[in-house]
């Protein structure tokens, strides 16, 4: 990998916006939230040590967008390039989910591919990781080591640059004057801050060291009580899918426009109520217990069946956002305590 | 595949035939040749309106036209049943998978539904009766709640009890005075006698709680998970599995569906609800 060496990011965030559209993370509140990237610096860009608040999806899955027409045929447009900066490893693997998903071969949805090709991902390391991130339990870190056109990670002096795919290798050899060799003390000094960051998010989530997989544990929680017990603090607000950066449903409806009928793409929510009715009034998940137990199966379970991964990178954002306190570590947690308390349950039921 | 899987196709509704007081069969003409296979399933669009998900009742190798035929249950359908011939409609798909019928090839097909259900098994029948000679026999037993509610009446009371190599029987779950034949859910015509199982399929397909005995029963009978095809009903929207209202475990029906063997989900809680 091609790793370089830039002492201030100024230069390489003007070159990027030089050559297409580029979104930054601004502070907003405690959070971070991506700005459109201007040169003269007035709209607040900073450079985020963790995560941004919103995810990642919003560019590649817009909330709403028009999906087809009557009269028809309506295509997917043509999309400008555009750059996204400040990335986290957790990001990558939530956009590598969504490819699975969208980019799959004979399902392909044009919409997302014609922005997922002309994407251009600048990503960085996490130093502080939130009280809330929890990446480490799901094979995750605070660093990205593929997934990006350019990762930057930031020393005491400067940024180490590394390019990690074809457009990042073009992009850093068209701008070369821009970077130097990176000093060795500076490769040392990442190190440090990457081990340093690991361990903080060790420490965070001592108490998720569990004694086998997260698909055991959930797999294995068909008749647990947790769902309704931790149902009861849900307002379903749903903001838990909707901030989450891997959720990926979405609803068709059709709407009459002035002078032809729309067919219209939005995000929705498994948490929904009547999400999975069908008109003869049916619906496997009425409860809402049993649809946050479909949110975690599907997750934990049924996305891993199907794609060989976990459809959860642990960046906590459902924890941050969850407006009923509702957090998935704790439930994971309480569900691994009742796997272990497995056999006394069983007993007290056959009393 | 269209391009863009989520842009219909213009058809228009030619012909609509009234089945019973809630059931009507609309008959669709595509601007462009539509082909699918039996069992597979279409996204019907009303412009402007909505969008609802039917197995087509006609056999697929008729591609001038799909008939389709839709029980007035939801808001989409509610508005299907005004619509009147000339309607300018959209239709997407096919999607998913429908029935293996090679593989039902020297067997005896046992079929068995309920309401609404035959539509889907009309399409199949239809196959099968189309040659015959493949298969041992084709065993259908079908119910419906009063003798007015049966579908395809014309031919179900008459021509197709007469194709050599079929056996139907009928059984509604209330009788009037006209009716001589068998009163009691679907469940209550079915007889292990009916087919030779170690040489059978069954395909199911009707209400999910006619699906759920009616598959328990075959169970009883000897029928292997393997061999029970069911027609899955949930709420496909996007066809291409993605947008995930019709999860059913690890699968989406749209896509993996929505015929599935009972072997396949069995091990799943609430496939019926």
């Amino acid at each position: 990998m091609e790793t370089l060496f830039i002492n201030d990011l100024k230069p390489l965030l003007d070159a990027v916006a030089k050559q297409m559209e580029l979104y930054v993370p601004k502070k907003s509140g405690d959070y971070y939230v991506f700005s459109r990237y201007d040169k003269q610096g007035d709209k607040g860009f900073e450079f985020n040590n963790i995560r941004t608040c919103t995810p990642i999806k919003e560019f590649l899955l817009p909330v709403c967008e028009l999906a087809a027409t009557t009269p028809g045929p309506f295509q997917a447009k043509d999309i400008k390039p555009f750059a996204v900066f400040g990335l986290k490893d957790c990001d990558l693997r939530s956009i590598a989910i969504l490819d699975k998903v969208f980019s799959e071969e004979e399902f392909e949805d044009p919409f997302y591919t014609a922005r997922r090709e002309k994407m251009f991902i600048i990503s960085s390391d996490c130093s502080d990781p939130a009280e809330s991130c929890f990446c480490n339990l799901l094979d995750g870190r605070p660093f990205a080591e593929s997934g990006f056109d350019l990762n930057v990670s930031q020393a005491a002096d400067g940024f180490i640059v590394e390019a990690g795919s074809q457009k990042g290798k073009d992009f850093v050899k068209k701008y070369s004057q821009l970077f130097t060799t990176v000093p060795k003390a500076v490769m040392a000094e990442r190190d440090e801050r990457r081990a340093q960051a690991q361990k903080q998010l060790q420490e965070n989530n001592a108490e998720l060291a569990f004694d086998r997989s997260v698909k055991e544990i959930v797999e294995g929680s068909w008749e647990s009580e947790v769902f309704d017990a931790e149902a009861k603090n849900c307002i379903e607000c749903q903001a838990c899918t909707r901030i989450c950066p891997t959720c990926h449903c979405f609803y068709l409806y059709d709407t009459k426009q002035k002078d032809y009928f729309a067919k219209m793409k939005m995000w929705d929510s498994c948490m929904r109520m009547a999400y999975a009715a069908v008109a003869g009034g049916a619906n496997p998940n009425k409860v809402l217990g049993d649809r946050l137990k479909h949110r975690l199966m599907h997750k934990f379970v049924y996305f891993l069946d199907r794609y060989g991964m976990n459809m959860c990178v642990g960046c906590g954002r459902c924890v941050d956002g969850d407006a009923g306190g509702i957090d998935l570590r704790e439930i994971l947690k309480k569900l691994s305590q009742e796997h272990k308390g497995e056999g006394k349950k069983k007993a007290r039921v056959a009393k | 595949m269209n391009q863009n899987p989520y842009q219909p196709i213009n058809g228009e509704i030619v012909d609509i035939i009234d089945e019973s007081p809630t059931i009507k069969s609309f008959v669709v003409v595509t601007e462009q040749p539509f082909k699918f296979e039996t069992g597979q399933f279409v996204e019907l669009t009303l412009p402007g309106e909505g969008e609802a998900p039917f197995t087509p009742s006609s056999a697929p190798d008729d591609s001038e036209k799909v008939e389709i035929t839709i029980m007035k249950a939801g808001r989409v359908t509610a508005l299907l049943h005004e619509c009147e011939k000339g309607q300018k409609i959209g239709i997407r798909g096919p999607f998913g998978n429908g029935y293996p019928v090679d593989d039902f090839a020297g067997k005896e097909v046992y079929i068995v539904g309920g309401g609404v259900g035959l539509a889907p098994i009309r399409s199949l029948f239809l196959t099968l009766v189309g040659r015959m000679k493949d298969f041992k026999s084709v065993v259908c037993r079908y119910g419906a709640r009063t003798p007015e509610d049966f579908i395809y009446k014309k031919t179900l009371f008459g021509p197709w009890q007469q194709i050599k190599g079929v056996d139907i029987k009928l059984t509604v779950d209330e009788a009037d005075g006209g009716w001589k034949d068998n009163v009691g859910v679907v469940t209550t015509i079915l007889s292990a006698k009916d087919v030779k199982v170690n040489n059978a399929v069954a395909v199911v397909c009707g209400p999910p709680i006619m699906m759920k005995f009616a598959t328990l029963k075959l169970l009883e009978f000897g029928f292997e998970p393997k061999d029970i095809y069911l027609s899955m009903e949930k709420n496909m929207s996007c066809g291409i599995g993605k947008c995930g209202h019709c999860m059913l475990g690890k699968y989406y029906v749209c896509k993996d569906g929505p015929v599935f063997t009972y072997e396949q989900v069995k091990q799943y809680p609430k496939i019926w609800d």
